[in-house]
């Protein structure tokens, strides 16, 4: 599903971010991503969106080498992921229904399609009550909720979430995963990136630990690894 | 096509949804197309008025061919056929020695005894008066009738229009580039004004970038709105135009007698044709500039 191929990501030529990593990610796996800062987490992310190139190596996503992908096929690819992000990043000036609705205009899916989708993935995050509210008139745990419900409204293959509990306190850091592992039962593939100790430990999921642009552990059924 | 007529519903629906979020952005915009395309317009209508000016000037050019006095009637008529074929010429007419005498006449006016009995032996020169399309053909059109046979001397008041000619020419060219560099300005202060409210967005694009929006999804609600705001801006410059050349003909017209002004409905339907689509590219390529630099995600 997900392939990093001897990749390495530098900077300025002589920071390096990523150096010659390689690992697989299978269909429906759960997997954490933890390290600490400026370890290559972010760069690690930011490869898989393409939003940056590897220096060298290559990325399969879904058998397709990435690298090689053309400028304009990038929105297609990103199409095939979800993503979760620290802040949120909700339209302020729309409601939580037209935050989802939003992600599926974009892909061209029709209204009939959007009014029944829409309140389907708002159940399943239990935001049903809260279609016309706007993301301000909520909390933190709802907004990352609504971020959640527009990252899996067009139903990809893999989510991706960027520390998503790092701006939460720790009950509702407990209800975002709890909702992304049911996501994943439902055989979404997840990356997940972040520094939450007891999540990580709690949660029994494969684990890859970067420092400073390594891979120094690749774990079935890891643990978090470091002192806080 | 389904889609792409659900596409279009929603540019258009956002495009003008924006437009209203935005409303001091709007107004703004709206206010700078319109300044920088009224004193676009403003020279344009001096220019025109110069140009429509010249060619008034231009028209009323003309040379005489005066003709050696011993020629016989075949002659003259085979001269005129000459000029006739000379390109650049776009009359020619025939004034006999009669005519001649006749207007040096009228032009002495109550003087005209003094020309009294010069019906008998006439000193005046039988000649052609020719108008050419160009004033800037006057030389050589003179040139080529000096050749002919039969032409005794060619005269045109060089000097004068060879200076009018010079006048003419930095006036234009003077027009021109102030014209130019007003266009340029035009698009920097709309496309300023238009990258302000893109920056404002520059979230929400980021947001539809990641949520696998084409750049061309992006884009349309942004040209939508760009479109909108050049023409209205376009529009609204062409009624102050409208208001303020009419005021200025009411004032002018009744003055100047040698030389009219172009009247308002010469102009307006050119202006307005032109300053519409105007408007609008400027508008559109002001947006577009701006949001290209917020699509590199």
């Amino acid at each position: 599903m997900i392939k990093f191929i001897n990749v390495s990501k530098r900077y300025n030529k002589d920071i390096i971010a990523l150096s010659n990593i390689s690992f697989e990610i299978e269909s429906g796996e759960f997997v954490f991503i933890v390290g600490p800062s400026g370890a290559g987490k972010s760069t690690l992310i930011k490869l898989l969106l393409k939003e940056e190139e590897p220096t060298s190596g290559s990325i399969v996503i879904n058998k397709k080498d990435i690298t090689k992908l053309k400028k304009r096929e990038i929105p297609y690819l990103r199409r095939s992921m979800g993503v979760v992000f620290q802040d949120f990043r909700l339209l302020p000036n729309k409601t939580v229904f037209e935050n989802v609705a939003f992600a599926m205009e974009v892909v061209g899916a029709s209204p009939k399609e959007i009014r029944r989708r829409v309140p389907m993935v708002l159940s399943l995050v239990g935001l049903s009550d809260k279609a016309d509210k706007y993301p301000r008139q909520l909390s933190g745990g709802e907004q990352q909720r609504v971020s959640l419900a527009r990252a899996i409204v067009n139903e990809p293959s893999i989510l991706i979430a960027d520390e998503p509990t790092g701006n939460l306190d720790p009950d509702t850091s407990w209800e975002i995963v709890k909702l992304i592992s049911e996501i994943n039962k439902r055989g979404t593939t997840v990356v997940m990136a972040t520094h939450a100790k007891d999540i990580v430990d709690a949660m029994k999921k494969r684990v890859i630990a970067l420092e400073k642009g390594n891979i120094v552990r690749d774990e079935a059924r890891g643990a978090y690894g470091y002192a806080l | 096509m389904d889609m792409l007529f659900r596409n279009l519903k929603y540019f258009l629906k956002e495009g003008f949804s924006n437009l209203a979020r935005n409303r001091l952005m709007t107004i703004a915009s709206i206010t700078s197309v319109m300044a920088a395309m009224l004193i676009l317009g403003l020279f344009l209508v001096i220019i025109l008025n110069v140009n429509s000016l010249t060619n008034q000037v231009e028209s009323q050019l003309e040379l005489k061919a005066f003709l050696k006095d011993n020629i016989s009637e075949q002659q003259v008529t085979q001269i005129g056929n000459d000029i006739k074929k000379i390109p650049g010429v776009t009359s020619v007419v025939f004034e006999s020695k009669e005519e001649a005498l006749r207007k040096f006449k009228q032009q002495l006016g109550d003087k005209s005894y003094l020309a009294e009995g010069l019906e008998k032996d006439n000193p005046l020169p039988q000649s052609y008066i020719v108008k050419v399309k160009d004033a800037g053909l006057m030389k050589d059109i003179s040139n080529e009738i000096k050749q002919i046979n039969g032409v005794d001397k060619v005269s045109y008041g060089q000097d004068v229009v060879d200076k009018l000619l010079g006048i003419i020419k930095i006036i234009r060219i003077v027009g021109l580039s102030i014209i130019f560099i007003l266009f340029i300005i035009s698009i920097v202060i709309i496309s300023n004004t238009i990258k302000l409210g893109v920056f404002a967005r520059r979230r929400e694009i980021n947001i539809m970038k990641y949520i696998g929006a084409t750049d061309w999804f992006i884009r349309w609600p942004f040209l939508i709105e760009g479109v909108v705001l050049g023409l209205v801006g376009a529009l609204l410059s062409v009624a102050l135009l409208v208001l303020i050349y009419g005021y200025v003909l009411d004032i002018i017209n009744n003055k100047l007698i040698v030389f009219q002004l172009l009247p308002l409905e010469k102009i307006v339907g050119d202006i307005l044709v032109y300053f519409s689509v105007i408007g609008a590219i400027i508008g559109a390529l002001g947006s577009g500039l701006s949001i290209k630099r917020f699509l590199n995600v």
